[in-house]
């Protein structure tokens, strides 16, 4: 090698050496542990200056933190290996230093040891951070270890990998996870009941935290001789933990020994449930408001007592603000009871008449209410409660009690009656008010036996001593009137009661009551009297009378009414035994009448046997008694049945000459009509023919005169049989069938139907038949006929109906045509007239219509006329009913 | 000598109706008479030829009883036209009623000239023109 080779290596050994220096800590160390120099950085780290460092004890300047490490590179360098490693050493005791080292030997040319040379980069900060970490995963290990609950690791497939203390502690030494590394829970049906291995397994599904309570297991406890088994809860969590790939790596299981606060929690609970069971149960409504006044609680109790169909009803109810509850003041009991924080009682009435909202009792209660606050353990919320007792019939019973009382107060005013007692082994008497007002004595004056003996008379007052004297002796209960006299004359009578309070055989006390019969007394004298006077006026009186009971029980007969029954009627017989004529007759439904309707009932009886009529008037009395008028009838009524024969045959009599007498001015005027024409024609003709100067003429004369007196002949017959129809009243009646009839007339006038082609309907069933004359009867009936066939109207072809029914009791024939028709404005009043015609037909000589009319009018009927020109007739006859 | 252009004798009785014809012919009052059976056909004649006075007649006797219409009906009418007529009509009623009531209620159509009763007679017949 050569020079310039040689330089160039130092050259090259001086840019190593200066790069070292500039990042790297050296320093050079005698083989007897001084040390022979450092660089820089060196001196920079140990804050020394180089006389301080250099021929100082290696080891003294930089103490290794782990000398065991250090004896072993002391080792390995002085047998000439070279070292790599981190080294630890604090500089003078207290800082820490750090380096990276690679520590070689160097040795002499002996092959001895020379120095050994340190360089290494300063990792003190690097180094001191990872031993931090060290320690605090150290640390926290230790916690981990240490915590009062159990963790455990396990694999994603469910195999347990690590556990602190606790969780060996919960599961037992002898638990599988402790004894089979390879033992897999989520195979074994103990936690698959339990639950813990679903938990686990959704916990790996869904990579969610998951807690649950369970019942891991139980426990036994020994006292003295007994043994309990008490279950063990744990809260159990799951949480999953990922790699850096998001990788489901581990999971966690953490369980927490929750026995004491399940315990508690299920102590709590049975407690509220029994709470909520009394509260439920309490024979008192219970309603529990929150600070808004909305009810959130009502119990059983209430529920039946409210009646309330529908909970959901009273959801919307705020006692602040509801009607009825504001109308009753509920807002202010509960406000109250808020506000001052009191507890309030009262009683209340009601009315649930008044709400139909929330609570269907629909009546008037009374309730005891108290409201008081109380404050929930829970959210400090101050609520209300009401405890609601229905005392509607307490107190309905006190009202009555009250009333009972004040009725009886008043009665004894009203009825003057009080109470006394004796009481025996004193002889004190005690009076109630009454008592004292009724012997005008004052309130509260002390009275003995002897006192009150000498208020009365003396025969009364000897009646009482005696009573009262048995009474205590055998117990013989009394009732006695008595007299005394007051000032001014004036005499009181009293009625006494009295009996025995016996207790051990002996009496005790006499106690009873006293009435003021005073007026009682003057009045049933004066009822005496008076029943004395009524039964002489009722016997003086010209008529039957008797009084008796709605069965029937007579109380009072009076002389007349025994004369009509024919003996002596004894009080209390039944009117039906002793007048048994009475039975099968109106009496007794009349009777009954007058009861039940409380009106007089008014009838007549006829007796056949002894041929009495006697009328009777029911009168019902105000004490529920009957009035029996009886009256006997039976010369008034023959009279008045004469009275009402003679009556009718005089009013039959003006009926037939009133008749008569229209009929007669009827007759006048057609005379004056029909026959004055053609004699005047007649008186004509006969002067015409006086007067006739040739023979010819006169022979004209005569025939016109045989014409004139064909006419009058023929007007005479028509008149002659109105005057037979009408003269014979008494004309043959006979029972008739229109149809037979019809059928008869049908028959005479056949050739006359069957030339017009008549179509003849006939409907009779609802009035087949009637007593009438047959002669008549058959002259109605053609007549119509006729005239439907001789008015037949050329446009259509003739028809004719007929029909009967019963209107009224009385049978009505219509006969309807279909003909030419009249015009009833212009001839409705003489249709019916003597030879009045209205057409131009040449038969026509206006006789028929009257002639029918005469017949059915003198059988006491009626006919009448419907007509239109152009459309028929219609003809309504009524027949007089029989 | 005719007093009276036109007479219509009015009557549904036929004996009257020639008797009538027979006396006022004879007593030569007029020979231009018309015989009617019922009041109906007068009207529809005086409906017919209202405005025509020579077809209208002088006079008229007017029976009252009679089918169809009777006398009054045909009073009735004839006041609703009577004052349009081209010329004065006398009419008489000529009647066998002697009723009081029937002269009474003649009487109150003024236009009719008089009541007269049957039988017709010269007597009547001469004061008639």
């Amino acid at each position: 090698m050569n020079i310039a080779m040689l330089d160039q290596h130092y050259r090259h050994l001086q840019h190593l050496e200066a790069a070292i220096n500039a990042c790297a800590l050296s320093v050079s160390v005698n083989a007897d542990g001084t040390i022979s120099s450092v660089n820089n950085l060196m001196l920079n780290a140990l804050q020394l200056p180089v006389s301080a460092i250099e021929g100082q004890l290696f080891e003294a300047i930089l103490i290794p933190v782990n000398r065991d490490q250090w004896t072993a590179i002391v080792q390995k360098i002085a047998g000439g290996a070279a070292v790599q490693e981190q080294i630890g050493f604090l500089i003078n005791g207290i800082t820490p230093l750090w380096i990276e080292a690679g520590i070689n030997p160097v040795f002499d040319d002996n092959g001895q040891l020379a120095q050994f040379l340190l360089i290494g980069l300063n990792i003190t900060e690097r180094k001191l951070s990872e031993l931090r970490i060290q320690e605090d995963e150290q640390y926290f290990r230790q916690i981990l270890e240490n915590l009062p609950i159990g963790l455990q690791q396990f694999s994603p497939e469910g195999i347990s990998m690590e556990m602190n203390s606790r969780q060996r502690e919960i599961w037992g030494q002898d638990h599988p996870f402790l004894r089979q590394p390879d033992y897999n829970w989520l195979q074994d049906p103990q936690y698959r009941l339990n639950g813990l291995t679903r938990l686990f397994e959704e916990v790996r599904e869904g990579r969610k935290t998951q807690k649950r309570e369970i019942l891991l297991n139980y426990t036994e406890k020994h006292y003295d001789d007994i043994t309990r088994i008490y279950p063990v809860y744990f809260e159990a969590t799951v949480f999953p933990v990922v790699d850096k790939q998001s990788n489901m790596a581990n999971l966690f299981l953490i369980l927490d020994d929750i026995t004491e606060k399940k315990l508690a929690e299920i102590s709590l609970q049975k407690s509220e449930r029994l709470l909520d069971n009394i509260i439920e149960n309490l024979p008192i409504g219970y309603i529990q408001f929150d600070n808004f006044g909305f009810i959130r609680r009502i119990n059983q109790t209430q529920r039946n007592f409210f009646n309330s169909p529908h909970p959901a009803a009273r959801r919307q109810f705020n006692v602040m603000n509801d009607e009825f509850a504001t109308t009753f003041e509920l807002d202010d009991l509960f406000q109250r009871a808020l506000q001052e924080n009191e507890t309030i009682r009262l009683e209340k009435k009601v009315d649930f008449t008044k709400d139909a909202r929330w609570t269907s009792v629909q009546r008037e209660v009374y309730l005891d209410l108290t409201v008081f606050p109380v404050v929930n353990p829970i959210d400090k919320e101050r609520i209300v409660v009401a405890l609601v007792n229905d005392i509607t019939d307490k107190k309905t019973q006190e009202l009555e009690n009250i009333k009972n009382q004040e009725f009886l107060l008043q009665t004894g005013q009203i009825g003057k009656i009080g109470g006394w007692e004796l009481e025996v082994a004193t002889n004190t008497i005690r009076w109630s008010d009454q008592a004292y007002h009724i012997h005008e004595c004052l309130p509260g004056t002390p009275l003995t036996l002897d006192v009150l003996l000498n208020f009365y008379q003396t025969a009364s007052r000897l009646n009482l001593a005696h009573h009262i004297e048995t009474c205590i002796r055998t117990c013989k209960p009394f009732d006695v009137q008595l007299t005394f006299s007051l000032q001014k004359n004036i005499i009181k009578r009293i009625r006494c009661i009295g009996q025995a309070d016996v207790t051990s055989g002996q009496p005790q006390r006499i106690y009873g009551v006293v009435q003021d019969i005073t007026e009682q007394s003057a009045i049933r004298d004066a009822l005496s009297r008076n029943t004395e006077l009524m039964r002489l006026f009722f016997d003086t009186m010209d008529m039957g009378y008797a009084a008796m009971e709605p069965d029937g029980r007579l109380n009072f007969v009076n002389q007349k009414a025994e004369k009509m029954i024919g003996r002596k009627v004894p009080a209390g017989a039944n009117i039906f035994e002793v007048f048994p004529k009475l039975s099968g007759t109106v009496f007794y439904a009349r009777l009954q009448e007058c009861i039940k309707q409380h009106t007089s009932q008014s009838f007549g009886i006829y007796f056949p046997l002894p041929d009495k009529w006697y009328d009777f008037l029911l009168t019902p009395m105000q004490d529920g008694g009957i009035s029996v008028f009886i009256r006997d009838i039976t010369e008034s009524r023959k009279m008045q049945k004469e009275l009402r024969k003679a009556n009718d045959q005089l009013s039959n009599l003006n009926k037939n000459l009133v008749n008569q007498n229209k009929q007669l001015e009827d007759f006048a005027h057609i005379t004056s009509h029909n026959l004055r024409a053609p004699i005047a024609n007649l008186k004509a003709l006969m002067q015409m023919h006086n007067e006739a100067t040739s023979g010819q003429e006169r022979e004209l004369y005569l025939g016109m005169l045989h014409e004139v007196i064909k006419k009058i002949d023929e007007t005479l017959n028509d008149l002659v049989e109105v005057v037979q129809i009408r003269k014979d009243v008494n004309v043959e009646k006979e029972k008739l069938y229109f149809a037979d009839r019809l059928q008869k007339v049908k028959d005479i006038l056949l050739v006359d139907i069957e030339n017009s082609k008549i179509q003849i309907t006939a409907d009779f069933e609802k009035a087949p038949a009637l007593v009438y004359s047959k002669v008549y009867l058959d002259s109605i009936l053609q007549n119509f006929i006729t005239n439907a066939i001789r008015y037949r109207s050329p446009e259509r072809t003739p028809a004719l109906r007929l029909q009967t029914w019963v209107e009224n009791d009385a049978i009505i024939l219509t006969v309807e045509d279909n003909g030419v028709g009249i015009d009833m404005e212009r001839f409705g009043n003489k249709l019916f007239g003597f030879r009045k015609t209205f057409h131009k037909n040449k038969d026509a000589k206006g006789i028929g219509l009257f002639i029918t009319k005469t017949q059915v009018e003198a059988m006491g009927g009626s006919i009448k006329a419907e007509s239109k020109p152009g459309f028929g007739t219609k003809f309504i006859i009524t027949f007089r009913p029989e | 000598m005719n007093l009276i252009d036109m007479i219509f004798i009015v009557d549904d009785d036929p004996i009257h109706q020639q008797i009538a014809k027979i006396m006022i012919e004879r007593q030569g009052i007029s020979s231009n008479i018309r015989v009617f059976s019922d009041a109906q056909e007068v009207l529809d004649y005086f409906r017919e030829n209202t405005k025509e006075a020579a077809a209208l007649p002088d006079l008229i006797l007017l029976d009252l009883n009679m089918p169809v219409m009777d006398g009054w009906e045909f009073l009735d009418e004839y006041a609703g036209f009577q004052a349009e007529l081209p010329k004065s009509i006398k009419i008489f009623v000529l009647t066998s009623s002697i009723d009081e009531k029937d002269k009474e209620r003649v009487r109150s159509y003024s236009f009719v000239s008089g009541y007269l009763t049957k039988p017709l007679s010269k007597e009547i017949i001469s004061h008639l023109s």
